[in-house]
Parts: structure tokens; C-alpha cells; sequence
């Protein structure tokens, strides 16, 4: 029998593989051991979501037909999970994250929308109990960020005053209308809150990419929003984080409220919020026949 | 030719598989399997590439050094690409070729244009109604993933031209193209307008996100506490998988390593990174412990057992030279050559090792991890780490975690080394891979 498995002339085929799992294992061993010390921020999830908020006296509801028309449109199929945070700090959750769905929509809604700065900190600490939620039961280290409206001004004042980025990072932001200045015209007048929000911009994770849209009616507002008060934003992020850019929409639908429903605003905010980075998902990669 | 059977086990398996094959389906299924080999092989080593040293996560990116220059990077990847979706990743329609092929050649009609047919009808199926692209396909039906479907939809076509076409005369004068054609004229239309029918359907379903996703669900979202039904599902997933993967769809858990943490996976990771071991990781059973770490090696069904089994003692000279050939592959995990060369795809004897060797390693490495003999691997592991060495790494370098895998490797050869003995046995009697295999 041994003289047999000597004859064998598969021998040299074996011995081949136990070498090559040899010579593969070496480095490996090396590599493993070097990586595991900085794996804390290598780790691979697959989820990278949309997380939203939508401005003062908008529920969570509010961006239902957006999500549908992205949907449609470009043919995905990404989850839709409506959060509201109740003022005592609790949650209410409506529809779900698909399990395997890389880019799910997540909304964040209040149950007091109301206008004005001190809401709008109220609101942030809010969305903070929300987004550790989200974190904890998700743990996707990074995200995609919307706002619109004050939805904006509360993702700012909580990247300055809640957010770590130590273990999770935001990629783009895009915000819509978002009123850095009130309604005040001229960025000389600064607001408490843009004076406030400017003071500690240092927070402001600075591998940030930011996309901020002002609709204009008539070259100076969107009906709502000056356009000198969203262009203050500048002011905030302009130097400090890595990119920021002003989109000024304008035509039909560049109203206040109208604009999300935009076909410009729908391929820019697919272009930019959807369509970057995490786009992994295999039924995406459509082979040219 | 006779054959001595070593136990009764062996005698009744063996006779089994000769019923089977004498079947007309399984006939053309072997015969279609055959066919598409040399493309799965040739897309396996592209794999290779694809995965290992051009992924995001792959094991060779990680370990070596990354190719800088970002347009030889884009160049390469497109010709992998390419070169991939071109063979691995579109057998499907070649499996419709041959067996619509070969079922029309067994009812004596024209095989030529039933196999065009078959492709033509089988593409219409899988058109995707996509808004972006003008003309484009759902790439999982054209892979492995479509095959079984290719297959049936292939012998569907043989026998629409039958039903449909009368026989193609003999003799050689009447043998003039056009006629064929006006023959074979009302099949073809049929399959393509059932085709349409088909395509209609499955699109509206896709587009209403109906399918794959409950199964999915399932594995990842209900997760429980308790370690023994943990071990429980993980195994019952596994075991689907491994079914499925002989049917050559793709179940819940891939055969590339873990592309997708699961919230437990990162429950232990989590765990690891903060307490700087991966001993007592909560959740031990996971599919990235138990699975992923010692049921892959070689790919789906412990292949690289297999391929060992053959090398050391199988004499059957077609076995050998694909075991050769798919070596290299295997030792990345990909084991569509194997799969289609040997073939392991819907073959009958191979079905039990298939699913056997994987769960027994599984059950080794589930009481190794409770015994506390090794640690559960919980770092992540780059995708297309050679099996035996995934759980090496997977627990940050642990030498028990290696010697649980080479015996992993031992148990699996083992497992498989009767059923090649039977395999051979079964080809001497009755060898589907000659000529007259169908007809």
C-alpha cells in the first residue's frame, strides 16, 4: 500500500498544494497580526444609510414620495423606516430595513416640529437619542446625511454638539433650503444661532462632504428662505470640512417646500446622496451584453 | 463489466445512480454539465483574479501590496470583468444551448436551431426592463445561479420541437437549409412568445421586490440568545445553502467568505476589539465561526476534500486531470470547475459528501469552540482566503484555530474518499461522458 502511494504520481500535486497553503499562510500570519491593532476602523458593514430629516412642522411622513419616485426611477429598491421621537424622548417606529438592504432610507421626525432655535436644539438632542439607536441596532459605520429645511440646521448643530465621529463617519450631506441665517437677507446681520453655530464649527467632522441647495424665485429667495441665509452656511463649513458646495436651484419647482419634488433635485440628490461610495450592492452591476 | 461492491451501502447507492441515469432528464443535465466546463473553469481562474487581487476586500489586496496607479487598476478590472461575465458568468446560457441541443437531437428534430432557440428564448426570459440600460439582463440567471433553470428551460425548447416540428428528413438531398428551417419555424416562434410571457412575469415580480429577500430575512434578522439554537439555525442554513448550492443556485450563506457582517458577527468583533482576545466571543456559533471558518474550504461543500480524495486515490483519468485543473481555484474557494467537471451538479453519489463533509466540520469545530480547544474566529477575514487558512486568521493567528483546520481538511478527504471509490465504479458502468451518453 505505501509503495503504491509512493508510485502515485499525484504526490507532487499534493505536495504542491500543502506549499502553496504554506507560502500563502506566512504572510497572512504577518498581516493578521499587524492588522487586527487598527481593525476599529477597518471593520466592513455593508450598511451605509440615508439618514433624513425633514424641516419644522414636517412629520416623518414627509419624504415618503421621494424615497417612492428614487425607487421608480432609477429602478432600486431601497427600505423605508419612518422614526418619530416623542418629546418625553421615546420612539415610534413605521415601516422597516429590508435586512439585506445596503442604502435604506432612514427618516427622523419629531413630535414637536416647531420653528426657532431653542426647538431646533431641542430637536438635535432628540435626533441624538435616535441616532444612537439607529447605530446601536444597525452598526453601520458610515451614512449619508439629508436635511431639509431645519432638518439642516438640526444635523449641524449635531455634528457640533453630539456626534463622535471616532466610530462612525458621514460621508456626503446634502441639505435643502436650510436657513443658516433665519430669515434674515443680509449674512452682516448674524443670528444668535449663526453666530453660535459658526463659534463651534470645530466640530464639524472634517472629512465631510457638503452639498447645500438654495432654490431662488425672482434671484433672491425660495419664497421662504432668503437665499443670503442659506448661502451663510459658508460661513460654518466654507475651509473647514472638505468639501462644501452651493447648488442654487431655480425654475417650476424652486419653491420652499416644492423643491424636493424637482426633477433636478431628484438626480442631484441621487447623484450625490444615493450614488456614492457604498455602492456594492451585486444586482447593481448590469453587464453591457 | 463487473464491478465488486465493498457493502451493501455501496450495492444499493451504486444501482440508484444507474437508475437515474438511464434517465432522459439527468442524461441531458450530465451532458449540458460537461459542456459548460471548460467555460466554468476558465471563468473560475478569472475569479481568481477578480476577487483576490483586484477586490475591495480581497486577500491578496490585503496582504500585498496594492496596484497605485488607478489606470492600469480600472483597465485590468474591466478586462477581468469582462473575460468573467463572458465565460463563469453567463454558463446558464450555454447550459440552454446544449440541452436544448441534445434533447432535439434525441427526438430526431433540428438541434442546431433548437439550441439558437433555446439561447434566443432563454435571454428573452431573463430581459431585464431596466430604466438606465438599454438592453441588459438580470446577471444572477445567466451564472451558476440560472442553471438549473437553463437547463429545464433547454429541454423544454427539445420538446417544443418536437411537438411542434415534424422529424428532419434523413436523406441528404432534402437536406437543404431553408427547409430546416421552415420546419423547425413554429417551435421557434412558440418558445419565443412563451419566452415573453415568462419575461413579463419575472420582471414584474422583480420590479415588486418579491423575491430572495424572505429567506434572507430570515437568516439575518432573528437572532437568538441562547448558543444552541444558534448552533441550530446556523446549521440549518448551512444545510440549505448546501442543497442549494447543488442545484446550483446560491443559498443564504456564500462560498466567498463574508462579504456581509451580521449584527452577531459584529456582536463578537465588537467584543474582541475591546477585550484584545477572541476567547469567549458572545455568540460562538455564528456563520462566520462555524460556516465560513471550516465549511467552505475549497468552496460550497468542502471541495477541496474532494479534490484531495481524488489526487490521492482515485485511477479514473478524467477525475484526475479535473482535480488538476481545479486545484488552483479551489484553494481560493472557487469551485465551479469541480462543480461542472467532475460533475458534482446534480449528481446523485456526490450529493451525501457534498452536504456531510461541511456539517461534520461544522459539529468538530462547534465542540472544539464549546470545549474552549480553540477560539471562535471572529476577525474579518478578506474574501477569498484559502479555506484552512480562514480560521487562522479569523482569530488573529490562533495555532489550535490551524491545527482544528488542517483536521477539517482530513475529515472532509475522508468523508469523500468512498463516494469517489463509488463514483469511479459508477463511470465504469455506465459513463455519461462518452458520446453516446445521450441519444
Amino acid at each position: 500500500m505505501r509503495r503504491e502511494f509512493r508510485k502515485n504520481k499525484n504526490v507532487k500535486y499534493l505536495i504542491f498544494l500543502i506549499l502553496i497553503f504554506i507560502i500563502l499562510g506566512v504572510p497572512s500570519y504577518i498581516w493578521t497580526r499587524k492588522n487586527v491593532t487598527t481593525l476599529a476602523g477597518r471593520y466592513n458593514s455593508p450598511m451605509s444609510p440615508i439618514i433624513m430629516i425633514p424641516g419644522s412642522s414636517a412629520t416623518a411622513n414627509r419624504f415618503d414620495d421621494l424615497v417612492k419616485t428614487i425607487n421608480n426611477q432609477y429602478g432600486e429598491h431601497h427600505s423605508l423606516l419612518k422614526m418619530t421621537v416623542h418629546t418625553d424622548g421615546k420612539i415610534t417606529y413605521t415601516g422597516k430595513v429590508r435586512a439585506n438592504d445596503n442604502q435604506p432610507f432612514i427618516v427622523v421626525g419629531f413630535e414637536n416640529n416647531n420653528d426657532g432655535y431653542s426647538n431646533i436644539k431641542k430637536q438635535a438632542a432628540w435626533f441624538n437619542i435616535a441616532f444612537n439607536k439607529l447605530k446601536q441596532r444597525y452598526r453601520f459605520n458610515t451614512f449619508n446625511a439629508f436635511g431639509h429645511s431645519n432638518g439642516g440646521l438640526i444635523w449641524t448643530y449635531f455634528f457640533e454638539d453630539y456626534f463622535d465621529d471616532s466610530s462612525i463617519s458621514v460621508n456626503h450631506m446634502l441639505t435643502v433650503g436650510t436657513p443658516y441665517n433665519f430669515e434674515e437677507k443680509n449674512t452682516a446681520n448674524r443670528t444668535q444661532m449663526l453666530h453660535e453655530l459658526i463659534k463651534n464649527r470645530d466640530k464639524i467632522p472634517t472629512d465631510l462632504t457638503y452639498y447645500s441647495i438654495a432654490g431662488t424665485q425672482l434671484y433672491t429667495d425660495d419664497g421662504i428662505v432668503p437665499l443670503g441665509s442659506v448661502d451663510a452656511g459658508k460661513y460654518i463649513y466654507e475651509g473647514h470640512i472638505k468639501r462644501y458646495t452651493l447648488i442654487t436651484l431655480t425654475g417650476s419647482k424652486a419653491q420652499h417646500s416644492d423643491m424636493i419634488d424637482s426633477e433636478q433635485f431628484i438626480n442631484i440628490f441621487h447623484q450625490y446622496v444615493v450614488d456614492n461610495g457604498m455602492n456594492q450592492t451585486p444586482n447593481k452591476k448590469v453587464p453591457k451584453p | 463489466m463487473q464491478v465488486q461492491f465493498n457493502n451493501k451501502f455501496e450495492e444499493k447507492l451504486i444501482h440508484l445512480t444507474l437508475k437515474i441515469q438511464k434517465l432522459l432528464l439527468y442524461r441531458i443535465i450530465q451532458r449540458t454539465l460537461l459542456l459548460i466546463f471548460p467555460f466554468a473553469l476558465f471563468g473560475s481562474f478569472i475569479k481568481i483574479i477578480q476577487t483576490i487581487v483586484l477586490g475591495k476586500e480581497g486577500f491578496l489586496t490585503d496582504v500585498f501590496p496594492t496596484i497605485d496607479n488607478d489606470f492600469i487598476y480600472r483597465l485590468l478590472e474591466n478586462i477581468a470583468n469582462g473575460l468573467y461575465n463572458l465565460s463563469l458568468g453567463w454558463v446558464s446560457v450555454i447550459a440552454v444551448f446544449g440541452a436544448a441541443k441534445y434533447s432535439a437531437k434525441y427526438f430526431n428534430r433540428d438541434d442546431q436551431l433548437a439550441g439558437i432557440t433555446g439561447i434566443s428564448s432563454f435571454l428573452i426570459v431573463d430581459y431585464s426592463y431596466s430604466k438606465i440600460q438599454p438592453i441588459s439582463f438580470h446577471p444572477q440567471i445567466l451564472g451558476m445561479r440560472g442553471l438549473l433553470f437553463a437547463i429545464l428551460w433547454g429541454i423544454f425548447v427539445g420538446w417544443l420541437f418536437k411537438k411542434c416540428s415534424k422529424q428532419i428528413p434523413v436523406t441528404q438531398s432534402n437536406n437543404n437549409v431553408l427547409e430546416r428551417t421552415f420546419i423547425s419555424l413554429k417551435p421557434i416562434i412558440f418558445s419565443l412568445l412563451i419566452a415573453m410571457l415568462f419575461s413579463t412575469f419575472i420582471n414584474i415580480t422583480y420590479y415588486s421586490e418579491a423575491p430572495g429577500n424572505f429567506i434572507n430575512s430570515l437568516a439575518s434578522e432573528y437572532t437568538n440568545n441562547n448558543d444552541w439554537s444558534q448552533l441550530f439555525k446556523t446549521l440549518i442554513f448551512s444545510i440549505y445553502t448546501l442543497i442549494m448550492s447543488f442545484f446550483g443556485w446560491s443559498g443564504t450563506y456564500s462560498a466567498l467568505g463574508v462579504e456581509k457582517m451580521d449584527v452577531l458577527s459584529t456582536a463578537n468583533l465588537n467584543y474582541a476589539l475591546e477585550k484584545h482576545t477572541a476567547w469567549n466571543a458572545p455568540n460562538p456559533f455564528t456563520s462566520s465561526t462555524l460556516y465560513h471558518a471550516f465549511a467552505t474550504f475549497g468552496g460550497t461543500g468542502s471541495i477541496l476534500g474532494l479534490i484531495i480524495a481524488i489526487l490521492i486515490i482515485s485511477k479514473n483519468k478524467d477525475f484526475q486531470t479535473v482535480a488538476r485543473w481545479a486545484m488552483i481555484p479551489s484553494i481560493f474557494n472557487i469551485s465551479g470547475g469541480v462543480m461542472t467537471g467532475i460533475p458534482i451538479l446534480f449528481n446523485v453519489i456526490f450529493l451525501i459528501p457534498f452536504i456531510l463533509a461541511p456539517i461534520a466540520n461544522m459539529l468538530m469545530a462547534a465542540v472544539a469552540i464549546a470545549l474552549h480547544l480553540m477560539p471562535p474566529s471572529v476577525y474579518p477575514v478578506p474574501i477569498g482566503t484559502p479555506g484552512p487558512l480562514i480560521a487562522f486568521i479569523g482569530t488573529n493567528g490562533s495555532w489550535r484555530a490551524l491545527i482544528f483546520s488542517i483536521l477539517a481538511v482530513v475529515i472532509s478527504t475522508l468523508i469523500y474518499i468512498p463516494f469517489v471509490k463509488m463514483a469511479a465504479k459508477v463511470k465504469t458502468l455506465d459513463d455519461l461522458g462518452l458520446e453516446e451518453g445521450v441519444k
